[in-house]
């Protein structure tokens, strides 16, 4: 950027500079009339242009070309004060070029315009003083060193006050520059800021409406269920003919069956896109309402199975509390489900000790348990053990996904015919 | 047997349900006489008239949240500006397929609602409420 800038002032000061010499040029012609010095008008300006333009052919990627033309104004110096016989006023041509030179914004081009000067000066100086004939320096007959110093000093002085106004302004174009940028990219990160949050808006709006539809969906599918459901109750409250009796109960747990995949389906796309809602959990209330939810989940040739809870809590844990049932819901409903025939009695034992920092929770049952081959598998999507498996295969992968969620852990020891245990680890989210 | 109640209200849009909850509830002689409504618009117009006439209010009421036009939150806004008789008559029991959290809270949070329930209404849930 700063690169760019500079390329274009540079690109000004050269058209600039091809108007100066033309015209430093053209004076040296109309100066030849005043003492016919034709010869040295011509010859030294042409030569001066030449050597110009022939550097700014030749060397096109390089600045030489700006030290020949701080060169060249001093040449044109010396030109005019010989071409005038050493009038005085003709001496302030160095302090045009000098001032012209500026607009490169570069001080270090007085010094080839400097040099020549000082070397210029001292040798005419010297030269007209020991009476060499037709050298013209001055029209004094006779300078003194105090004149000759005075001069020396005024000249440094132009010549340092052009550098040093060559260097600020190159410094503050380089401020600018950078202010400018760094406004432009203030700017951007604005633009980019409020697209950002734009898209968040978006976001936040396709998954109200993702939400929405999940919430309608699943109420039109599982009303005409529960419709069903109630209808098959109102049947199973008349004697039936064991025949249809049965086929009635198959219907049911069919019917249970869609609404359980429904349920599972409805809890995955919850907790894959709701936000974590953090409160205090109790878990002897969570619980109960869970057991009282599933106190009539048994099939009729299953037994009850005994649900013991033991909760040692000292310090109040958060989390979140449909997550929290989520996860509860199926592991217990799934001791229920896969109890052991053979066992005694069928429990389900879930112990809970809470932390400050975390709570750890245990399930265990003595169920029919889950052979380690498939202890990686259940966690997977679909995935069902046997054929007796009668869920959708959703449910442990979702319990996963939810502990997942919850930042936490889920392990799992089991073995075929002695039963199961769940121990899951969940973060205390307190702060 | 006696009957529980004598009058007991339900509002679902879905006549299946109201079906459904007419029958169990006269075979487990819970209610003497069901008063259906197939939507929350109807259930106001017939409650409104009867503000002197308590011993014709339903005793319970039970409430559908998901139907089109008015939904049963749409009723209860509806209902807290009925006069103080009938409020007071009347206990309403939410009774919808919906297992939303939200939809739980948001009534639990109301005064008028005492109770949950998830459809379809059975005889085990009848039996609770006995």
């Amino acid at each position: 950027m700063l690169d760019a800038y500079l390329e274009q002032v540079k690109h000004k000061s050269d058209k600039l500079m091809n108007y100066f010499l033309v015209s430093f040029f053209i004076c040296g012609l109309l100066l030849a009339f005043f003492y016919d010095t034709w010869l040295v008008g011509i010859g030294i300006g042409s030569l001066s242009l030449i050597a110009y333009y022939c550097t700014k052919l030749l060397l096109p990627g390089s600045n030489a070309y700006q030290y020949i033309v701080s060169l060249v104004f001093s040449i044109f110096m010396a030109q005019f004060i010989y071409q005038m016989h050493g009038l005085f006023e003709m001496h302030f041509i160095a302090f045009i070029g000098s001032t012209i030179l500026i607009t490169y914004q570069n001080w270090k081009l007085q010094i080839p315009l400097a040099l020549f000067v000082l070397v210029h000066h001292a040798v005419f100086g010297y030269l007209q003083y020991i009476g060499y004939d037709k050298v013209y320096f001055t029209q004094l007959d006779y300078m003194t060193l105090q004149t000759f110093i005075i001069h020396g000093i005024l000249a440094t002085t132009v010549v340092f006050i052009c550098g040093l106004w060559a260097w600020r302004l190159k410094k503050s174009s380089e401020t600018q520059i950078e202010q400018t940028y760094e406004m432009g990219r203030f700017q951007e990160e604005q633009l980019q800021r409020k697209a950002l949050l734009q898209s968040n808006d978006e976001l936040r709006k396709s998954n109200k409406e993702l939400d929405r539809f999940v919430y309608s969906v699943s109420h039109d599918l599982r009303a005409p269920l529960s419709s069903m459901l109630g209808v098959i109750g109102l049947c199973e409250m008349e004697n039936m003919d064991p025949f249809i009796g049965k086929n009635v109960s198959l219907l049911k747990s069919s019917i249970k069956k869609l609404d359980g995949f429904i349920i599972d389906i409805l809890d995955y796309s919850r907790n894959s896109r709701m936000e974590i809602n953090r409160q205090e959990i109790h878990f002897a209330d969570l619980l109960t309402d869970i057991c009282n939810n599933l106190k009539f989940m048994c099939s009729e040739d299953q037994r009850k199975v005994e649900v013991r809870t033991k909760i040692q809590n000292g310090v109040a844990f958060y989390s979140d509390r449909s997550r929290l049932s989520i996860i509860l819901n199926n592991l217990i409903s799934n001791s229920i489900r896969y109890q052991n025939p053979e066992a005694a009695d069928p429990f389900v034992e879930i112990s809970v000790e809470i932390s400050a920092s975390s709570a750890e929770i245990r399930i265990r049952d003595n169920g029919i348990g889950i052979g380690s081959e498939n202890h990686e598998k259940v966690f997977n999507m679909f995935y069902r053990v046997s054929t007796k498996s009668v869920g959708s295969g959703l449910g442990l992968y979702i319990v996963k996904e939810t502990v997942e969620k919850l930042r936490g852990v889920i392990r799992l020891e089991s073995e075929c015919g002695k039963g199961t245990a769940f121990s899951i680890h969940l973060p205390n989210l307190a702060s | 047997m006696e009957y529980k109640y004598k009058n007991v209200m339900v509002i679902d849009d879905n006549q299946i349900d109201l079906y459904i909850a007419e029958m169990v509830m006269a075979t487990t002689k819970f209610a003497e006489k069901v008063i259906c409504k197939g939507s929350a618009k109807e259930a106001l117009d017939y409650l409104k008239p009867l503000h002197d006439h308590a011993e014709e209010l339903p005793s319970l009421i039970f409430l559908d949240i998901n139907m089109p036009e008015m939904t049963g939150f749409d009723f209860l806004d509806e209902y807290q500006n009925l006069p103080e008789t009938i409020r007071k008559k009347c206990i309403i029991m939410m009774l919808t397929t919906s297992l939303d959290e939200n939809d739980r809270k948001q009534a639990e949070k109301n005064v008028f609602v005492q109770r949950f329930l998830n459809k379809p209404l059975d005889r085990d849930k009848i039996a609770q409420l006995l």
